[in-house]
């Protein structure tokens, strides 16, 4: 965009591939279209090898090098919009056909060079292709507020009910050690409901799924959520398939004690690239 | 929290949920790519931006007024 005046135009040289993913090239005859790309004034277009082909759009190696990478991968004003062009992109691909999504910034010097890999990797590109075809991909996020589940506990259990009235008819320091007594009792609770939880409802999920799998969760800084999240799942499921109303019914069954369930997607099947493309 | 900055809020949310994916999933190739590794540890630099980006507005939106008004005067 912007160095569309006053500079030399890039030649061909300076001009690389971003790939996005791959697809079937024969299943991805009709036009992509997606609304962007990771620079506006390239547009997307499939770069097609044998069978398949890479979605793919031109950036200013210039850029994209590292060199480049260091000024603008820092400045979140850069990123963002390059974030979500590389989903929008993917998310036109999924709307038409599978997609094997490719990690942000993933970028090849030349044409030949882009070529050269979509052979040389065909066969782990077709069966990763195959493992995904006809699905999409389910993010299930489980929260726990701490005082619903508090409050549902003491009603739910003796020894806490019995300790919560007795803190509460108790003065001094011995309400003080009542209160303190149930505090710790709850803290273990928490604990192992939330490792209960997890286990059981994706466990639940995992039967209306071809996958799953179970991320690391994020704490409340980066969730950016008061209540805490005990589980960060990824499902790769049939598209049409009705997983709604699975998460649906968990929701419902923990809801009163003080899980919410979130449900994202559908996704590109990020979380569901064989391991012999994930060179990290 | 006013309705514009809950849609703030939930706008970064979403793009936390985005970078989970885009940058942290997918196939991640080496080879004659010109992202090179130090190259992806700077994609995690900006990712800690982004995320701080996100923690601060979590942090205004919860913040007492007084409280961040003493900081911004201690800091002064």
């Amino acid at each position: 965009m912007g160095s569309a005046t006053g500079r030399a135009p890039v030649g061909q040289n300076g001009l690389g591939w971003y790939v996005y993913g791959v697809v079937d090239a024969g299943e991805a005859q009709r036009e992509l279209a997606p609304p962007t790309s990771v620079e506006p004034a390239h547009r997307v277009t499939l770069v097609r090898e044998g069978t398949l082909a890479a979605v793919a759009s031109k950036v200013p190696l210039e850029v994209f090098t590292e060199e480049g990478l260091r000024e603008t991968l820092s400045d979140p004003a850069w990123l963002e919009p390059r974030i979500r062009a590389h989903e929008q992109v993917l998310e036109a691909a999924l709307a038409v056909t599978s997609v094997v999504p490719f990690r942000f910034c993933t970028l090849f010097r030349s044409d030949d060079a882009l070529r050269a890999f979509l052979g040389e990797r065909r066969n782990e590109l077709r069966e990763a292709l195959r493992s995904v075809e006809g699905k999409i991909e389910i993010g299930v996020k489980g929260f726990l507020s701490g005082d619903r589940f508090a409050e549902s506990f003491a009603e739910r259990d003796e020894a806490a009910r019995g300790l919560r009235e007795r803190a509460a008819s108790a003065q001094g320091g011995r309400a003080y050690l009542e209160r303190r007594r149930l505090e710790q009792l709850l803290a273990r609770e928490v604990e192992r409901f939330k490792a209960d939880a997890a286990h059981d409802i994706h466990n639940r999920l995992l039967a209306s799924a071809n996958h799953g799998v179970l991320n690391p969760t994020q704490s409340r800084e980066v969730s950016g959520r008061e209540d805490e999240m005990f589980m960060n799942a990824a499902y790769l499921v049939d598209r049409g398939q009705a997983f709604e109303p699975e998460v649906e019914a968990l929701a419902s069954e923990y809801q009163e004690r003080g899980v919410t369930l979130e449900r994202t997607g559908p996704w590109p099947p990020y979380n569901f690239v064989p391991r012999a493309l994930v060179e990290a | 929290m006013s309705t514009s900055e809950r849609h703030a809020l939930q706008q970064q949310v979403t793009l936390l949920e985005l970078v989970d994916r885009v940058l942290n999933k997918g196939v991640v190739l080496s080879g004659d790519i010109t992202l090179s590794v130090a190259g992806v540890d700077l994609v995690y630099v900006g990712l800690r931006v982004l995320l701080s980006s996100v923690g601060n507005l979590e942090r205004l939106a919860n913040e007492a007024p007084p409280r961040a008004a003493l900081r911004s005067q201690a800091g002064s």
